[in-house]
């Protein structure tokens, strides 16, 4: 056995541990969500049961509600500010691009926390208080950073002439944008929205911050209700989160590759 | 050019002027604020947040340096966990590589608190972590990771591995591969061609991940608000404490300038270090 060989397979070992590591408590979770026995392991059967109650809580249902709203309303706002953008940033070279640039990703710079907390003292000052407003432009500005990334590399594979083309035959801007502009680029459009979705559905920070009384998210809702109470119940309704977000990872990968969408 | 494109960039770059350029400043004028009787905010000079907070040692010792110390031990695990798997990975490829990427990414795509349950379950006193150690005789006594800076650690360490490893197979993607090559032609063991070449290429990738790993655990407030314990006063969870719980929003406020500055301060004396790095590898090679 050569030191080389020796080399390749403790690096491979060391690999499969690692990749343990990352997976471990996904897999735990999922166990113990469709475990009969509560939380004794190894499991001993199957059951759905846990996965009915957690589905069929009034404030898990309700924490959905809101993330569904919360997710869907921030990704379309952040899509639409970061479109023209986009779209101005890479169709023309001008004097101070690349400083507006960082401008508009300068969320990306902000700890989440500071980020949060600005916007809390930002309303309370301005005389706002606590209210829906923060919570959903704490969301929009801080998944807009994502969408101008995904949204400015899908624009770099777009022909200009297309929609020069539509202009010539008497299409107007709009038409021009809706007939044109938007099908061309319509995968880096949906991945743009999934991820600022998934985002915003999976976000903590902000959430806990600027969300006002009624008007929790599922993922602060679960973080109150494991801090009291730990049962499988929250194990399934973890399980469904981790599916979802499998499928929006499938979605992005097929669509715009995982990697490009999430370098940071 | 620019008037002409003014329609199409400020809605955005209002938005960030407003929710984000604006209350950035907000909360620094906020932090030399006083607070009255009832968490009333004052307008005022005053320098009174920042000697509460710099001024004792208690804060200095267990939020500041404590947060400074566990920053730099969990991104430095993080590395070492990271490293050889971003070198195994890029040696990959077809389906193998595919399953690892996507475990890679997963925990970067599923929320937080989703993956801390798994972890809850993993940590508890009679849960798995501590049943298996003391089946494979590691230790014989239960070991405190819930509501414990182990556990903190054991999460940042999880949170920031996959950034470092993304970040690092960018470069060792571009190290050609015939470098490593000609190095072992001309007689180099596999050791001294890694230690030679490899290495030095990967210093940029290994850079841009410290930089973002660094500053999510120097920053980190979720983590030990949901593992973490009153022992574990990170300074994010103490701007946490303050603002939302003792609702002492100007002292909130001067603790996160504090914190932006010792960041970038931190984030400073890297980017010297790793300059003068790579800086002296070069300067060894002519």
């Amino acid at each position: 056995m050569t030191r080389l060989d020796f080399g390749a397979v403790a690096l491979r070992l060391f690999t499969l541990l690692m990749m343990i590591f990352l997976i471990f408590p996904i897999l735990v979770t999922l166990v113990v969500a469709v475990n009969p026995r509560e939380f004794i392991l190894p499991p001993s059967g199957f059951t759905l049961d846990w996965f009915k109650a957690a589905w069929s809580s009034q404030t898990f249902l309700r924490g959905m509600g809101v993330s569904l709203v919360l997710g869907v309303v921030s990704a379309t706002l952040a899509n639409a500010l970061a479109l023209p953008a986009a779209m101005a940033m890479v169709r023309h070279d001008f004097r101070g691009k690349a400083a507006l640039n960082l401008i508009l990703m300068s969320p990306l710079l902000i700890p989440t926390t500071i980020f949060s907390l600005a916007l809390y003292i930002w309303f309370v000052r301005i005389g706002y208080g606590a209210g829906l407003l923060p919570l959903f432009v704490g969301h929009t500005v801080h998944v807009m950073p994502y969408a101008m990334r995904i949204l400015t590399a899908s624009l770099h594979n777009f022909d200009p002439s297309y929609e020069e083309a539509a202009r010539n035959v008497g299409a107007g801007r709009v038409r021009t944008l809706f007939s044109v502009t938007l099908p061309v680029i319509r995968t880096g459009l949906i991945s743009s929205f999934a991820l600022c979705f998934i985002l915003s559905w999976n976000d903590f920070p902000i959430s806990v911050f600027l969300a006002p009384p009624g008007w929790t998210p599922l993922p602060v809702e679960l973080y109150s209700y494991i801090k009291f109470q730990y049962d499988a119940v929250a194990a399934a309704l973890a399980a469904s989160l981790i599916l979802l977000s499998v499928v929006a990872m499938v979605i992005l990968d097929q669509l715009a590759g995982l990697r490009r969408v999430l370098r940071s | 050019m620019i008037r002409r494109l003014t329609p199409s960039l400020s809605p955005g770059l209002l938005a960030i002027f407003i929710f984000v350029a604006l209350p950035m400043l907000w909360v620094v004028r906020t932090s030399f604020n006083d607070l009255a009787q009832g968490s009333f905010i004052v307008e005022t000079f005053t320098l009174d947040n920042y000697t509460r907070f710099l001024g004792d040692p208690w804060y200095l010792v267990n939020t500041l340096w404590f947060t400074v110390r566990i920053a730099i031990l969990s991104t430095a695990v993080s590395v070492i966990c990271a490293y050889p798997v971003a070198l195994y990975i890029a040696r990959t490829t077809g389906v193998q590589r595919n399953i690892l990427m996507a475990l890679i990414m997963a925990p970067l795509l599923i929320g937080l608190v989703t993956l801390v349950y798994g972890w809850i379950v993993i940590f508890r006193g009679g849960g798995l972590l501590n049943s298996l150690m003391i089946a494979l005789n590691v230790y014989d006594e239960p070991v405190r990771y819930m509501w414990d800076i182990k556990g903190v650690v054991i999460l940042l360490v999880y949170i920031g591995m996959p950034y470092i490893v993304l970040s690092l197979m960018d470069s060792i993607e571009r190290i050609s591969p015939y470098l490593v090559e000609a190095a072992r032609n001309v007689g180099a063991s596999p050791w001294t061609a890694f230690w030679k070449i490899v290495f030095p290429l990967t210093m940029p990738g290994l850079y841009a991940g410290l930089v973002i790993v660094f500053s999510l655990n120097f920053a980190a407030f979720a983590v030990p608000l949901m593992i973490g314990d009153s022992n574990t006063q990170m300074i994010g969870l103490v701007i946490y404490r303050e603002a939302l719980l003792n609702n002492d929003l100007p002292f909130a406020s001067a603790l996160s300038v504090i914190m932006v500055s010792v960041n970038a301060l931190i984030l400073v004396g890297m980017a010297v270090l790793f300059g003068r790095l790579i800086l002296n590898r070069l300067e060894a090679k002519r």
